[in-house]
């Protein structure tokens, strides 16, 4: 009888030490863990935000090829020129953030990495992208410039 | 080391690709002394490599062949342990590590890739980290800490550098050892079925010696293709001319493609709609690729035969239908058929109809090869693939509603098979 009680409080302080261990093992991995997570997720991207006016290179450039790709706030943007009228999309394909390109003969938005075709609002028309294009809001200016800017909703 | 009737030369296919990851270890010291990571060096250093350095062109040239070499000996060492069904108890471990080496050599190759920081390597770089973004809620989080940022920029260059040359190369010498240990340790495998001790030949110094003279051979053979084809044999997805330098404002340019032996997942991902079952496409792709990637890492366990030492025929037939299956995929993501189209629609289809015929003649001479020279009895998955690819390139069904319709049918044959045998070893007890 005795017997059984001293073990059982020997199991228990054992039982006792080995939590006590357990947890300050895992303790010690969170805290080596977390600073290198912490370290590895990149810092927000800093840079330029709100409207971007297109400089004259990129006006040029837009001119020449009808369509020119251009940083909007950190993203990739592709302005283009159809009948004179100036759309701007997200450049980066929805299926796999390929950067799309503009066909100005047949006035589709192609991506040449899997094939995903857009029309001129976006939309897509046939290829694997599952999600339209983002919309940006291009304005000419009155001294001929143009500007690029979120759509807001 | 056993010997016997059968042929020796699978056993020779492990060597030769450790020989090819020596080179590499020794070229990509030598090419790290020129290399210089950065935005306004990345590049510009590779090309004062390959242009002014003495030998420069040479080094990194036997760099990017050994590599390809690998890749090409090591899938060919993993399909032969497969089909001879090397990974039977008590060698289910150096099959994982096996695994493991192999999807660390496809991270050399994808991480290596875009070093050089041109144009192409950024595209593919941007597709093939873009394709973690798929998984389940981590998936943004994984897609920032692979990238460095939303997008691939420099950053992206300078952990896939750290990865190249450090955390890669760190973790693969650790997995040869295990790797090599247990070869060591079990011996090499026996052929199925064998019962009595098979004559062996000692490994040292019979064999050493004997791979000693492949590596020979595997160097005369480098050095030639090196020499003689210093950017490549120029098939789109094994050619390293530098060309123009990565600008994230540059749209991506028809004809791009990956690496050859990632253009099955890349023209996966072109058969796949933009939804399916209320997921992406592209969640879709990445659910059927790990779960290929899974079962193939557990064939082991899977193969129950195995555990008797007994010679499974579906396995094998398997391990042929995944050839074939691989096989369609690499052809059409080359777009092999599409010259001559008079439209994208026709090229399309005419890619899958030239496609579908060149796998079912390889599909047709494989299975002669098996029934007469192997006496294989059992075709029911490379069947389905054959079918498959019929289906898809001949009869114009999707890709997917092909394969659906093939699995099913392979599915219920086997059944059948199943039931009559069980039913006919029945009758006879």
């Amino acid at each position: 009888m005795e017997q059984t009680a001293a073990s059982d409080s020997k199991t228990s302080r054992r039982h006792f030490l080995d939590m006590v261990l357990g947890a300050s093992a895992l303790g010690w991995l969170v805290s080596v863990a977390y600073p290198i997570i912490r370290y590895l997720k990149p810092l927000p991207q800093t840079g330029p935000t709100g409207p971007t006016h297109l400089t004259r290179d990129e006006t040029a450039k837009l001119e020449q090829n009808k369509f020119v790709i251009v940083p909007v706030s950190g993203q990739r943007v592709i302005v283009l020129q159809s009948q004179d009228e100036v759309f701007a999309f997200s450049a980066k394909c929805s299926h796999e953030g390929c950067t799309v390109t503009y066909l100005p003969g047949q006035s589709v938005i192609w991506c040449p990495c899997h094939d995903g075709r857009f029309d001129m609002n976006g939309r897509v028309l046939s290829g694997p992208p599952p999600k339209p294009l983002t919309k940006y809001l291009a304005q000419r200016q009155p001294d001929g410039g143009i500007v690029i800017s979120e759509e807001r909703t | 080391m056993p010997i016997g009737t059968h042929w020796m030369g699978w056993y020779y296919l492990g060597g030769i690709t450790m020989f090819f990851f020596v080179v590499q270890v020794i070229t990509g010291v030598l090419l790290l002394m020129y290399f210089q990571p950065g935005e306004a060096t990345a590049y510009e250093s590779i090309r004062f490599l390959t242009t002014k350095v003495p030998f420069g062109w040479l080094i990194r040239s036997m760099h990017s062949w050994s590599a390809h070499l690998m890749i090409i000996s090591l899938t060919l060492h993993m399909f032969s342990t497969m089909m001879l069904k090397a990974y039977r108890p008590p060698r289910e471990m150096t099959w994982v590590s096996g695994y493991l080496l192999f999807l660390l050599t496809l991270g050399f190759g994808f991480s290596g890739y875009l070093l050089p920081w041109n144009k192409l390597a950024y595209f593919a770089t941007t597709v093939g980290t873009n394709i973690v973004a798929s998984v389940p809620i981590l998936g943004h989080w994984l897609l920032q800490v692979l990238r460095g940022g939303q997008d691939v920029t420099i950053n992206t260059l300078y952990r896939f550098f750290a990865a190249h040359v450090v955390i890669l190369p760190l973790a693969f010498v650790g997995l040869i050892g295990l790797h090599l240990l247990l070869i060591q340790r079990q011996g090499m495998a026996p052929p199925v079925g064998a019962t009595a001790a098979p004559r062996g030949m000692k490994f040292f110094p019979s064999f050493a010696l004997r791979d000693l003279l492949l590596w020979l051979g595997g160097l005369m053979l480098l050095l030639t293709l090196t020499v003689f084809l210093p950017y490549g044999p120029g098939i789109p997805g094994m050619d390293w001319e530098l060309g123009e330098k990565a600008n994230p404002m540059a749209p991506a340019y028809p004809g791009i493609k990956p690496e050859w032996y990632f253009l099955w997942e890349y023209q996966l991902l072109k058969e796949f709609p933009p939804h399916l079952f209320g997921l992406e496409g592209p969640q879709m792709c990445l659910l059927m690729i790990g779960l290929l990637f899974g079962i193939w890492a557990i064939i082991p366990w899977l193969d129950r035969r195995a555990y008797r030492n007994q010679y499974s025929q579906t396995f094998s037939d398997f391990g042929w239908a995944a050839i074939l299956f691989l096989i369609f995929l690499t052809l059409a993501g080359w777009d092999i058929g599409s010259s001559g189209a008079t439209s994208e629609l026709a090229s399309t289809h005419n890619v899958a109809r030239v496609c579908a015929l060149w796998t079912l003649a390889a599909g047709v001479a494989i299975t002669i090869v098996r029934y007469f020279l192997y006496e294989h009895r059992w075709f029911v998955l490379t069947g389905a693939a054959l079918l498959h690819v019929a289906l898809h390139g001949l009869a114009g069904l999707s890709y997917l509603v092909a394969g659906t319709i093939s699995l099913a049918a392979a599915a219920f044959i086997g059944a059948t098979m199943r039931l009559l045998r069980s039913r006919s070893s029945g009758n006879q007890t």
